[in-house]
């Protein structure tokens, strides 16, 4: 073999030794950081964590979630007590609720937003408004019934009808808009919620929020 | 000194001979040792990683002692099924339990499915992992294809209705709609008539005007969609034939496919008190399935195909080169021969451990077409039958089964009716 090839072929077999190291550790590196990386990244779970309903988890959507209620319903609590026909009523007046409706695409128990404005309103405004719980009508009048045919006592004449009537309808709605292209998928919210005189059917007072959310998933599932 | 050089022996050769020969430098023959050996044990190393796969996947499933009852069957299946595929269980759950008439069963089951399929999925180990080279796709949770991720909705909407809930309704079928547009082909519309028809329905229901909806819906369909009638209080959803299943197809089954039968069943006619309502196919899971453009995932997968078919190439040729070299009867050539060889194996091992396989699960017991009917309705009971048609129009006798649909005095509430061909 003349020796130009011999040199060549040399200098190539120097090279082949090193290609053969380098790929094996490459490759065993490889296998190796694959199976950590699968594994288990957490591998004894993550505990349990005590989140505030007002701040995002790491478990996320572009719907509603607790954060958002927490917020709309803070901030509508707060505007009904400041609106004229509460703050300056001379006896608080008697509020009904009338179920929110939900005009977003996500399916949610709507009774959670009244819900919590009844109770902010009740537990840090007490005796400011007073509600109404009509969605309990059906039990009341059962145990008025009892009453008047004596089947159970009564401390008070159960005769005249006790029931009170509704000053104010509150109620609300919730409508979204969504986007969704090849960068991900985008969610508009607006909460709105209404004070209606039952008597004359203005709405005395009326606010909102919005929330907008975005979010591309995985490819995995894209 | 090359050609003074005795041939090495052949890969896999007796080591004692070339320790045995004098003119072997001491330094390069140990380097050769350990090049060797150490090659050689990776590799085996590497194959048996390969081979063996981490052990913590390897699960053994719980045996199941099957009672004959498919809700309590396909819970025991989902409760000994992995956490990955829990979404699947609960979709073909939730589908027996509404045929079955277990209406509490298939909403908690569509909640839970909805729940893991509902929100942005990102950041999960088991999505990175179905998108790296040695995976297969359905290493990720199960939250279904479009089409199946549509009729957990579908199905769901159905109980908010039963439920007086009809925004709730009206809000899945806008899900519906969102999940069916296809971002993929850049058209960011949906082609699934029911879930803007009932959209509609359920707006003017709730007092809206909702003739724009039913415009959409009657666009995407030749068949005359019945106007809404708001008066209606018995809501008749129907679903006949066998929906789509998937199937791994490619080289290295890396393409998601789906096979479907055409059903022998092409409408259904619903007979109440003499009156006929007809149930035509306004939907086609099958088309749904098969006619929606391709996923970001079907991209990676054919990347992994491609590298797997490369790896496996380069490794054939690498051997088939060790070969050739080995026969050349010189130390370079063995020395080349073992580089190849090395080269060769390390290729095929690649390729043999990347696994570009589709996710194949199915909810599998969807139906192919879907349909609806509203009915005003006395209250009260209302003896019925229901008969599924072939495509010539004749009922199938086998099919036909006798209903009861009862309407409660109060009128504000819609009264569901649920009719399935399926068994179960």
């Amino acid at each position: 073999m003349p020796p130009i090839f011999r040199e060549i072929f040399s200098y190539t077999m120097k090279t082949t030794h090193r290609f053969i190291v380098l790929s094996s550790l490459a490759a065993t590196a490889a296998f190796f950081a694959g199976c950590a990386s699968e594994g288990v990244k957490n591998p004894s779970g993550v505990p349990v964590t005590q989140m505030n309903p007002d701040e995002q988890g790491y478990v996320a959507g572009t719907g509603v979630e607790s954060q958002d209620l927490v917020t709309v319903t803070d901030k509508m609590a707060r505007s009904i007590l400041s609106t004229p026909a509460i703050a300056s009523a001379t006896t608080p007046p008697r509020i009904v609720i009338d179920p929110v409706e939900n005009a977003t695409r996500f399916p949610i128990d709507k009774s959670l937003f009244s819900d919590r404005i009844r109770i902010m309103l009740n537990s840090k405004a007490t005796g400011r408004v007073i509600f109404l719980a009509r969605e309990r009508m059906k039990a009341l009048e059962h145990e008025r019934e009892l009453k008047l045919s004596g089947q159970v006592t009564s401390s008070y004449d159960p005769t005249p009808v006790a029931f009170k009537g509704a000053d104010f309808f509150l109620t609300g709605k919730l409508e979204g808009l969504t986007t969704k292209t090849s960068a991900g998928t985008s969610d508009y919210i607006l909460y709105s919620f209404q004070l209606i005189d039952a008597r004359t059917s203005e709405i005395v007072w009326e606010d909102s929020a919005e929330i907008k959310k975005q979010g591309l998933e995985d490819a995995a599932y894209r | 000194m090359a050609s003074r050089a005795p041939a090495l022996p052949r890969p896999g050769g007796c080591l004692k001979i070339m320790l045995a020969d004098a003119t072997y430098d001491s330094g390069r023959l140990t380097l050769r040792l350990f090049l060797r050996r150490g090659v050689v044990a990776l590799l085996m190393l590497a194959a048996f990683e390969s081979l063996t796969g981490c052990m913590d996947e390897v699960a053994s499933r719980p045996a199941i002692a099957y009672t004959g009852d498919p809700i309590v069957d396909g819970n025991a299946e989902r409760a000994a099924a992995p956490p990955k595929d829990r979404a699947l269980w609960d979709d073909r759950i939730a589908a027996t339990a509404l045929r079955l008439g277990n209406f509490d069963e298939a909403k908690a089951k569509l909640d839970d499915a909805i729940l893991q399929g509902g929100g942005i999925i990102n950041n999960t180990a088991d999505a990175a992992k179905a998108r790296s080279l040695f995976h297969p796709e359905d290493t990720k949770a199960f939250i279904g294809e479009p089409y199946e991720r549509i009729m957990d909705y579908y199905y769901r909407a159905i109980l908010y209705w039963r439920d007086g809930e009809p925004d709730n309704a009206r809000a899945c079928y806008r899900t519906g709609q969102v999940l069916s547009s296809d971002v993929e082909k850049h058209e960011y519309k949906s082609d699934f008539v029911l879930l803007y028809y009932l959209e509609g329905l359920a707006s003017e229901k709730l007092g809206e005007d909702a003739s724009d909806v039913f415009a959409r819906a009657q666009a995407l369909t030749k068949r005359h969609l019945p106007p809404y009638n708001k008066d209606a209080n018995v809501l008749v959803f129907a679903e006949y034939g066998h929906g789509p299943v998937k199937y791994a197809g490619g080289e290295y089954s890396e393409q998601l496919r789906f096979y479907t039968e055409e059903s022998r069943i092409r409408s259904a006619r619903l007979t109440v008190d003499g009156h006929k309502a007809w149930l035509p196919p306004y939907d086609n899971l099958n088309h749904q399935a098969t006619t929606r453009g391709g996923r970001v995932m079907d991209h990676i997968l054919g990347n992994k195909a491609v590298f797997k078919g490369t790896t496996d190439t380069v490794g054939n040729v690498a051997l088939l080169g060790a070969v050739v070299a080995a026969n050349q009867d010189s130390r370079q050539g063995n020395e080349a021969a073992v580089g190849l060889a090395a080269i060769g194996l390390i290729s095929k091992i690649a390729s043999a451990a990347t696994t570009p396989r589709a996710d194949i699960r199915t909810w599998d017991n969807l139906p192919q077409f879907l349909s609806f009917a509203a009915l005003k309705l006395a209250p009260g009971e209302h003896s019925g039958q229901i008969e599924y048609l072939t495509r010539d129009g004749d009922p199938d006798p086998d099919l036909t089964r006798e209903v009861t649909i009862t309407v409660p005095a109060d009128t504000s509430a819609n009264t569901i009716v649920f009719l399935s061909e399926l068994p179960h």
